[in-house]
């Protein structure tokens, strides 16, 4: 149910928007992210995704008195973001923003990312470090891998897209809805591809990223091996999907 | 193949017969999986106990030894059986993980309602003050 607080800005007042943030073990840095991100968009109503943490994050976020789905198992990052998803869509809300609960993203981009949606009439607005000619400043093995995924965005969708895998994102709920139900990895190209070719328009505006400051990542060492070649597979899939959806149509 | 190694893999098939028996009687194997595996272990036993059919077997898989086409075959039937248990885990999976939405999905909406409930009880009580 949308909260009742007063909005900041006022163009962006109208839409019901939801702040989706997906939580594994963040107890160190989910309060901060919270805190900043009421003060920088109260307006928007927040959900912590709480994915199977064994730390005190469920604890922190009660505490603060915010709302928080409880996943009985760690499902992993695309499935919980799903949950909040089909949340928003049954609580009709409009737009869904997600952010990382790890501190790496600013709360305070978050109005804007919003507004660039709404200004562009985008459907998907992708919160981006290496848009406007920005340099890929990321250790080698990931530097290849955003290269590599960003060229082949450009290949199969004509559209290249400059940081496939940010975390950050604001999407309208229609578009939430070709997201919901399929596998998808992490919410990345595989969903970037999908939504070009359903004909969905997706921007990227530029944002800072911080250095994640407590907690671990979700990418193991094993996925460095396991994630591009998943990404791939599912890419690839996605692809061959949407076009024999096509044909049959 | 001698007669005892044929006794010993028909006594050993029945072996896994009676197993499988006892493991739906037990409710511990699905009716379905339990006919899958009874109707492999009878193949099996066919094929080893009627020579014909290893032949048939033998031939038709282009092998020069029955044993190298029944290796061939299981290894075939093995790998269809792991496709098609990792297509049931994969669905199951997927059922697991809706479930585990629905039901965190459900947990705030009933948890919104309380708070909602008690909102209002106590708006009543206020208003008289």
């Amino acid at each position: 149910m949308p909260q009742d607080n007063k909005p900041k800005d006022d163009r962006i007042t109208t839409p019901h928007v939801l702040v989706i943030i997906p939580a594994f073990n963040e107890q160190k840095s989910i309060a901060d992210v919270l805190l900043k991100l009421r003060a920088a968009a109260p307006a928007f109503d927040r959900l912590v995704v709480n994915d199977g943490s064994y730390d005190q994050t469920a604890q922190v976020v009660q505490a603060l008195g915010e709302k928080q789905l409880r996943l009985a198992a760690n499902l992993g990052y695309g499935a919980a973001l799903q949950t909040g998803m089909k949340y928003a869509l049954q609580q009709s809300y409009e737009i869904v923003v997600c952010l990382d609960a790890d501190g790496q993203h600013r709360p305070e981009d978050v109005p804007a990312v919003v507004q660039a949606l709404l200004d562009k009439d985008a459907d998907m607005v992708i919160g981006s470090r290496y848009c406007d000619g920005r340099p890929y400043n990321a250790p080698i093995d990931r530097r290849i891998g955003q290269l590599f995924f960003s060229h082949l965005t450009r290949l199969l969708v004509g559209q290249r897209i400059y940081d496939t895998s940010s975390g950050f994102k604001a999407l309208r709920s229609a578009t939430c809805k070709n997201l919901i139900r399929m596998t998808f990895v992490d919410f990345h190209v595989e969903m970037i591809v999908r939504l070009v070719m359903l004909g969905e328009k997706i921007i990227e505006y530029p944002i800072v990223v911080y250095e994640r400051s407590a907690g671990h990542s979700m990418y193991s060492f094993a996925s460095i091996f396991s994630y591009p070649l998943k990404t791939l597979v599912l890419t690839l899939v996605t692809a061959i999907d949407v076009l024999l959806a096509r044909r049959s149509q | 193949m001698t007669t005892q190694g044929v006794i010993l893999i028909d006594l050993m098939a029945l072996g896994f017969l009676l197993l499988i028996l006892n493991l739906v009687r037990k409710h511990d194997l699905v009716i379905g999986y339990a006919l899958l595996w009874m109707v492999s272990v009878i193949g099996l036993m066919a094929l080893v106990t009627f020579t014909p059919l290893q032949d048939f077997a033998t031939k038709a898989v282009g092998a020069v030894y029955p044993a190298s086409a029944l290796s061939l075959l299981a290894f075939v039937f093995i790998f269809i059986v792991l496709i098609y248990f990792s297509v049931q885990l994969s669905v199951m999976s997927s059922r697991q993980i809706e479930l585990i939405q629905a039901i965190a999905i459900l947990e705030l909406k009933l948890q919104e309602k309380a708070n909602l409930t008690q909102e209002k009880a106590r708006t009543p009580d206020s208003a008289q003050y």
